[in-house]
């Protein structure tokens, strides 16, 4: 008889778990695309803080990835801020250790080696204390309102790290105080380091043969760039394809959100509107992995741009990547139009 | 009417969880540096400890005795979740100065204690009363220490500059001593309050039986 009481009791506390879990994946479906796109609206609101003079900001994939030289600091993503003429420098998403736990910093540091802006983007620290260090109330130095971050602007990286020397500390914060000037150096050196590998801030040119755009002979980076009116996408890079000089066709990667990432697609469009070739590039949707595979890429290849690409009509959807798949496809939609939009425009 | 009126304002002086329960001090402490904070985490436990008590008064009689305590703390953490995840969609500024104090509503004393003591036993219109009414005790005591700490210890409400240039903020009224000073004082004033309250009224009750309240309200009653 005791069992079943025992048996009894954790089913019990099993039905209260269960409804406990179904509530909160509730609230988490309807919440959990507001907090993503609040966080990559502060990550943009961060960079444009970090890099003023930037016109606009490429992610940097592959090779142009700046390293952490120590395992406890991760680096996130790398961006080249973009000027008008010609790229500024490298942005670096970074985390590391601080009094309350991890700390996140967006660090700027421009070609000639100077910290452009640093901006917090999460600080765990005990509010009123370390926590003072996001505060953009609290000054450093209260005469010229400088915050703790905004000291750094303009800081060369010759110069000495030190807190309490040639970084004014937070009040009662030493300890945040020497983790963030820590971080700041740390990526100032990694980006220094990158910029003198010779690993220019500009994504390498994309020259050659481009696989979604086979009828092309070669490729080369169009001299006007394709944009879409779909609000969400971003067109990256813009690709024209010629076949003994004449254009045959164009390719664009953008970049839009997807169901809890992002996803960014490489898209080529013959001029007579024909999707000759599409490639996922990215897909950081936690179970969106599945839509790389190249069985779903190729179901474009042929159809129309102006046609109605629609997952469940005629795409298929990846099983288990639902809305991956409906995401990507909108987004592959998207630029085709854009594209045919840019070579119907000319000046390409 | 007038018994569930006498447990709403039960919670504000006269059974004050921080003042004479005196539990889930720790956060009171921690997050009282700014008002912002001290308004944000009052109205968090009070969402939350309403909800907890709602839901447990609702389910009492189908809580078997023996594992009371672990679905308490599944319905106070779904809650306390749940909070945790609206506060970040839609007010992520205060949840992100609040940091970690947010998640560690979970293990406030204030609402294990009230759903143990009171809401478990207890019908629903009550038991909502009953949280409502030590949430509101429990903002109001912090943002009485948070103006004060923050006034002095940074020369600021709400963000605002207050005092003059002239002023040096104390750092101490900010840093642990300071807020156990500041805590002491405005506990001495409301138990001060609280005695002329219960003055000429019934005999003050003993400490144990604030916290057990198997006839809560009735005094009131009476």
């Amino acid at each position: 008889m005791k069992r079943w009481q025992m048996i009894k009791l954790g089913l019990i506390l099993a039905v209260y778990t269960i409804v406990g879990c179904v509530g909160l994946a509730l609230v988490y479906n309807s919440t959990s695309k507001t907090i993503a796109q609040r966080q990559e609206a502060d990550l943009q609101a961060g960079l444009r803080e970090v890099f003023p003079k930037a016109t606009g900001f490429t992610l940097r994939v592959g090779k142009g990835t700046v390293k952490s030289p120590n395992p406890k600091i991760i680096f996130g993503a790398a961006y080249t801020a973009n000027g008008p003429s010609g790229p500024l420098g490298i942005a670096v998403k970074v985390a590391g250790s601080s009094y309350g736990g991890t700390t996140t910093l967006l660090v700027g540091v421009s070609t000639d080696k100077t910290i452009t802006g640093v901006k917090i983007l999460e600080n765990k620290d005990t509010p009123g204390l370390g926590g003072n260090a996001a505060s953009p109330t609290y000054y450093v130095d209260k005469a010229t309102k400088m915050t703790f971050p905004g000291q750094f602007a303009g800081k060369k990286l010759t110069d000495g790290f030190v807190v309490k020397k040639d970084v004014i500390a937070i009040t009662s914060a030493t300890i945040t105080s020497r983790s963030i000037t820590n971080l700041v150096q740390v990526v100032g050196k990694a980006v220094s380091d990158t910029l003198d590998l010779g690993g220019s801030p500009q994504a390498p040119p994309s020259q050659g043969r481009s696989p979604v755009l086979p009828s092309a002979d070669s490729v080369r980076i169009a001299s006007k760039a394709a944009t879409s009116n779909v609000p969400g996408v971003s067109i990256l890079e813009t690709l024209v394809g010629t076949k003994a000089g004449a254009i045959v066709g164009a390719a664009a990667k953008a970049k839009a959100n997807s169901y809890d990432g992002d996803v960014t697609v490489l898209v080529g469009v013959s001029t007579d509107g024909t999707i000759l070739g599409v490639q996922i590039v990215e897909i950081t949707d936690s179970q969106g992995s599945p839509i790389l595979a190249p069985g779903f890429a190729r179901q474009f290849a042929g159809k129309k741009a102006g046609a109605p690409l629609e997952v469940g009509t005629n795409i298929d959807a990846v099983s288990g990547a639902t809305f991956s798949s409906t995401a990507a496809t909108q987004l592959v939609k998207a630029t085709a139009e854009a594209l045919v939009k840019a070579l119907a425009g000319g000046g390409l | 009417m007038k018994r569930l009126f006498g447990v709403f304002v039960n919670g504000l002086i006269v059974e004050n969880p921080l003042f004479v329960i005196m539990i889930g001090l720790c956060s009171s402490m921690a997050v009282t540096t700014t008002v912002a904070n001290g308004i944000g985490m009052g109205v968090a436990l009070t969402f939350v400890l309403v909800m907890s008590e709602l839901i447990i008064s609702l389910f009492r009689n189908l809580i078997p005795e023996s594992i009371r305590m672990p679905i308490f703390l599944i319905v106070i953490a779904a809650f306390t979740t749940i909070m945790d995840l609206e506060m970040k969609a839609y007010f992520p500024v205060l949840s992100k100065s609040m940091g970690v104090f947010i998640p560690l509503v979970v293990v406030n004393c204030i609402i294990m204690g009230r759903v143990e003591a009171f809401s478990s036993k207890q019908p629903v219109a009550d038991s909502i009363l009953d949280g409502l009414g030590m949430g509101i005790g429990y903002a109001w005591v912090l943002i009485a220490l948070s103006v004060v700490r923050e006034l002095l210890g940074n020369g600021t409400l709400l963000g605002f500059q207050i005092m003059p240039s002239s002023f040096t903020p104390m750092i101490f009224f900010i840093l642990p001593p300071g807020g156990f000073l500041v805590f002491s004082l405005w506990m001495a004033a409301s138990n001060d309050l609280r005695r002329k309250l219960l003055a000429g009224r019934k005999p003050e009750p003993t400490q144990d039986s604030c916290c057990t309240l198997p006839d809560n309200g009735s005094a009131e009653k009476a």
